[in-house]
């Protein structure tokens, strides 16, 4: 273990360093010169110095040649995790633009920071490798979330949804360390690396399938696939819109790249194999239940909803499951890090996405209206900018070519192929196609009342707030530029993956 | 020195116990109390693995249950906050009675 001297420890972490500061300057500014401002302005404040943390943070990750592994692998920067923390922190940037004009809290300077918080505990989820800083971060983020969900002062059910949200949290929390304990009882090792090194040896015996399942219930629970899903729908509902679309997507980026580290260094060698008639034990028998349940429930149980944000919360679940196939291929494949590369990417456009459709959400919302599906009939006449950003989100969604959707779709899906063993996982790729058939029946529904339907007779045009609707446009510009050209984002991530695994 | 499977099946007891009361207890605070339960027998496990490993020197499994213990605070900080939130509206701490959000 080299030794590392504190100046480069605070090169290596310094994007987290920034974005802590900003956290508590946000804090600072807003109790000590803001306190008897009106709130929209205390708000536009806390929003900025937000925004300007994000991209201090962003272009200190940018940077050349900060690379290192320091402590037994408890902080490993490398290409690949500044480029994860750049995509982190856009998401958090387009999450504060979402919210500076809300209404939804009187705590502004606790609500701003505790957003920047939770991202500092995704950006430490993106760079270690090592299973003592692997929790502690996950628990930075989790419960940095936890009491965001509470913050929603519009909806009486905001608190429910935070206990239910965190009750599920923190059950998972003590299975994933349970399972860890485990893990380090079998290898003496808190390091991934060497984790998998002596599970190679070992191979798959009861021991290890324990700390094995273990592990992915709490990783299940992170990223909402079923069966540790029943917390995403009440609390996408009940969360301040904003937070429901952080949750949705940076949340989800960080623990599917942590998920992919985990499966492609430390479980290496356990992986088994979830192949037609090929099954061994491993993880990926696990990994491909779970993928399955996730596609069938999520896309299902979304058909009946009536509400946006309900709705988006099942296809999430739904788009887990997609996601955990496009893992599968980290079982099986010769070139990991291409297969990790396209799980990151299609959890990033998904990200991007979502946060657009949340958005759309939230602005109904402080227009006085509620995020039904039936009230957005006529939607296209009252808020034309509004409602074809909406339509380009749905369809990407739903994986509609030329949008980004359908690229990330397609490389998830090949690379699930091609990994084998043959053509072992055809099965679940033809599930997986299946289910996203299923899908455009429901987004379609919604811009069916957008675009169909006419709207009521009272209802006016809609003032969408100018905050929301240049970060609608912004998101549906990336959506189509990365639809178009996927390698924008996939090229440098490919290449950054590769020479890391 | 009590053998090492002693201690395991002491935080698998543990760990049982806890999750059996948070599936079963309708009590916010007992629920928290078996999040509780089951977090320290995984950080029993810890430091049992560390005592009977073949180099105690590495002091990682001590390293990790002080880690463990701070979040598992912060944990119960953030649970009894909402727990006080959910008893403030609805006067009761009862899980049954919260619950307007179905589907």
């Amino acid at each position: 273990m080299a030794a590392v001297t504190y100046l480069e420890l605070l090169k290596l972490g310094g994007s987290e360093v920034l974005l802590v500061l900003a956290g508590l300057v946000v804090l600072l500014v807003d109790l000590a010169v803001m306190r008897d401002e009106p709130r929209q302005n205390r708000m536009l404040l806390a929003g900025a110095i937000s925004a300007v943390g994000c991209f201090a943070a962003g272009l200190w990750a940018l940077q050349d040649g900060i690379t290192g592994r320091a402590f037994a692998g408890m902080l490993v920067i490398d290409r690949a995790s500044q480029l994860v923390k750049v995509v982190l922190l856009m998401m958090t940037a387009a999450t504060v633009a979402l919210s500076v004009q809300g209404r939804f809290t009187r705590h502004v300077g606790e609500y701003f920071s505790l957003l920047l918080f939770s991202t500092v505990g995704m950006m430490l989820m993106v760079s270690t490798e090592n299973i003592l800083l692997l929790f502690v971060a996950l628990e930075i983020a989790s419960l940095s979330l936890y009491i965001l969900t509470a913050f929603n002062e519009e909806n009486p059910q905001a608190d429910e949804a935070a206990l239910k949200y965190f009750l599920f949290g923190g059950v998972a929390a003590a299975f994933l360390l349970f399972g860890l304990s485990v893990l380090y009882g079998l290898t003496g090792s808190l390091d991934l690396r060497e984790i998998g090194a002596v599970l190679g040896q070992r191979g798959v015996d009861a021991g290890v399938a324990v700390a094995v399942v273990l592990v992915l219930v709490g990783f299940g629970f992170k990223v909402a696939a079923v069966p540790f899903h029943l917390w995403a729908p009440d609390a996408y509902v009940g969360a301040p819109t904003p937070v429901a679309a952080l949750v949705a997507s940076g949340s989800k980026v960080a623990a599917f790249f942590l998920l992919g580290k985990v499966l492609s260094t430390g479980f290496a060698e356990v992986a088994g194999s979830a192949a037609w008639h090929g099954v061994l034990s491993g993880w990926a028998p696990v990994l491909a239940v779970m993928a399955c349940f996730s596609l069938l429930l999520g896309n299902l149980a979304a058909i009946a909803q009536k509400r946006l944000k309900r709705l988006l919360a099942y296809s999430a679940v739904g788009h887990a499951g997609y996601m955990l196939v496009g893992a599968m291929a980290l079982a099986g494949a010769t070139d990991r890090g291409r297969a990790l590369a396209m799980v990151v990417f299609y959890a990033a456009t998904y990200g991007f996405t979502t946060i657009g459709a949340f958005g759309v959400a939230a602005a109904m919302e402080r227009a006085g209206e509620s995020d039904r599906i039936d009230g957005f009939a006529g939607l296209s006449s009252r808020a034309p900018v509004m409602s074809f950003c909406l339509m380009i989100f749905l369809l990407s969604l739903a994986g509609i070519p030329p949008l980004v959707g359908f690229a990330g779709k397609f490389f998830l899906f090949g690379s699930a192929l091609a990994a084998g063993p043959g053509l072992g996982l055809v099965w679940l790729v033809g599930f997986a196609i299946a289910m996203s058939a299923v899908a455009l029946f429901y987004y379609l529904g919604v811009l069916k009342q957008a675009y169909v339907v006419p709207a009521g007779e009272r209802a006016g045009t809609l003032t969408v707030q100018v905050s929301v609707i240049l970060t609608l446009a912004v998101l549906t510009a990336v959506v189509l530029l990365l639809g178009l050209y996927p390698g924008l984002l996939l090229d440098p991530l490919t290449r950054a993956l590769a020479v890391g695994m | 020195m009590a053998p090492l499977h002693q201690y395991l099946l002491l935080s698998a007891l543990l760990f049982g116990i806890g999750l059996a009361g948070v599936l079963t207890r309708r009590n916010g605070l007992i629920t928290l109390m078996g999040i509780e339960l089951m977090l320290n027998a995984a950080n029993l496990n810890f430091i049992a693995f560390w005592r009977h490993s073949p180099n105690p020197e590495a002091i990682e499994g001590v390293l990790l249950t002080m880690f463990a213990i701070g979040v598992a605070a912060a944990e119960v900080a953030v649970g009894l906050a909402l727990v006080i939130a959910i008893y403030r509206r609805y006067r009761s701490v009862n899980l049954d009675e919260v619950d307007q959000l179905k589907g």
